[in-house]
């Protein structure tokens, strides 16, 4: 496949393009800067973002690429704030499976926007900010995203899922088995209700000093639960060391739920909340697994992907916290 | 001492190396050389530690036999899966923190649950 060049770009958006730039490129996506002109009279200058598959495909268990660019434009035209979505590519355009959108302005590493003074008015707003966005986003019709190859199923099905791929790496956590009995005792089956985000945490948002500008990364969203992303954003792991403001290392639960319910989310389960929080927690665990696992199988062996195998300790001490007090 | 240079020296001498390194690098390959060090300073802790003593005495308790590690910790996930252990097993959700503390204690004695922990057990 092709490395995009300005000029390959400009062909595809029909505007002058003058810089390409390689962002960010990992085993299976990469992501690049891509500097356009508007083809009107200004001229103005148009930022944007190719996002591609640098293999060609998308990885495992991921939405398709274009079905994730849709979903991204059913929420941008729902109000949500997404990167409007300007070109989804195809396969004459030589470029593998990606899409191109608006390039917003924006913080996107969570420990600056998380830490840095400029950015306090902005995590005074995320919370209600997040808790609209979900609201939302749970509230859409299931039929809007009708032909969409998102995964779905009900909760014990879900849970089933994520056992065998814990199975898959041939690695015994006696921690894991536990949490996995200990939720399988407490979740509930249910059907899927509700367009999920799937990855909802404080590293997937783009922050201006005054509050959120965009929700990124919409790949792993499926049909499930609204308390999945309720508490997928509180795990610890997105909360980058700042423990005791559990809502992404910014805020309060209470004041999360609250403002969700506000924004006519439904009402929020608090027992189901904090059993997602668990879930969540493992499935990061069993995600370090994974990535460990590209170094162990060959699939990427380099120190990186070793190096956060050993993050399973930190999952397995959450986890270990969560079950012996309540909470984390 | 039984070496000039121990493991542990060793693992000092390529930190060193790689942070004389680091300035030359960029990019990726500037993150994997942190990454790098990082890694070094988990197998000296191991080493100094012994993390998988601490959690074979933890699991023979637990399992009532004396076995190697991997046949513990495959025979006590072997239960959980069975439901002939649980969260209701005396002394288990005890043991397994204690064992999550000491991997952690060598993983990243930094993470926040750690650091949590320690200063309610020094409190």
């Amino acid at each position: 496949m092709a490395t995009p060049t300005p000029d390959h770009l400009a062909a595809l958006l029909g505007v002058p393009v003058t810089r390409v730039e390689q962002l960010s490129g990992g085993a299976s996506s990469a992501t690049y800067a891509v500097d356009a002109v508007h083809g009107d009279a200004t001229g103005s200058p148009w930022p944007l973002i190719l996002q591609c598959a640098a293999t060609g495909a998308v990885p495992e268990g991921g939405l398709p690429r274009a079905d994730q660019a849709r979903l991204q434009q059913i929420a941008y035209q729902a109000g949500l704030p997404v990167a409007e979505v300007v070109r989804v590519l195809g396969p004459t355009d030589g470029l593998g499976e990606g899409f191109i959108m608006a390039r917003l302005p924006g913080e996107a590493l969570a420990p600056r926007w998380l830490k840095l003074p400029d950015y306090a008015a902005a995590r005074a707003a995320l919370t209600g900010q997040c808790a609209a966005v979900l609201a939302r986003l749970h509230r859409l019709p299931l039929a809007s995203a009708a032909g969409l190859a998102l995964a779905s199923g009900s909760t014990a099905e879900g849970l089933a899922r994520m056992f065998a791929n814990y199975r898959r790496f041939g690695v015994d956590s006696p921690v894991f088995d536990l949490a996995f009995a200990w939720l399988r005792e407490r979740v509930e089956d249910r059907p899927a209700t509700a367009i999920v985000h799937g990855d909802f945490r404080s590293g997937n948002f783009l922050v201006a000093p005054d509050g959120l500008v965009a929700v990124l990364d919409w790949e792993l969203a499926h049909l499930g639960d609204g308390h999945e992303d309720l508490g997928w954003l509180c795990c610890n792991a997105w909360r980058f060391g700042l423990w005791d403001k559990p809502v992404g290392g910014f805020g309060d639960r209470d004041a999360l739920y609250q403002a969700y319910e506000a924004a006519g989310g439904g009402p929020v389960d608090r027992t189901r909340a904090h059993l997602w929080e668990v879930w969540g927690t493992l499935k990061w665990g069993i995600a370090c697994l994974q990535l460990g696992d590209d170094h162990v199988s060959g699939r990427l062996r380099n120190v990186e992907r070793a190096a956060i195998g050993r993050r399973v300790s930190e999952v397995e001490l959450d986890l270990m916290h969560l079950l012996k007090f309540g909470s984390l | 001492m039984a070496e000039q240079i121990e493991a542990t020296t060793l693992i000092e001498a390529v930190q060193l190396f790689l942070a004389e390194l680091e300035p030359e690098l960029s990019g990726r390959r500037a993150f994997h050389a942190k990454v790098a060090q990082n890694a070094l300073a988990i197998v000296a802790r191991e080493l100094a530690q012994a993390p998988q003593a601490t959690e074979t005495a933890l699991l023979t308790a637990v399992m009532g036999r004396n076995d190697d590690l991997d046949l513990l910790r495959a025979g006590l996930c072997a239960d959980l899966r069975a439901g002939a252990k649980g969260e209701a097993t005396p002394g288990l959700i005890d043991a397994l923190l204690a064992v999550a503390q000491a991997k952690c204690a060598v993983d990243n004695p930094r993470y926040s649950t750690f650091k949590r922990l320690a200063a309610a057990t020094t409190a």
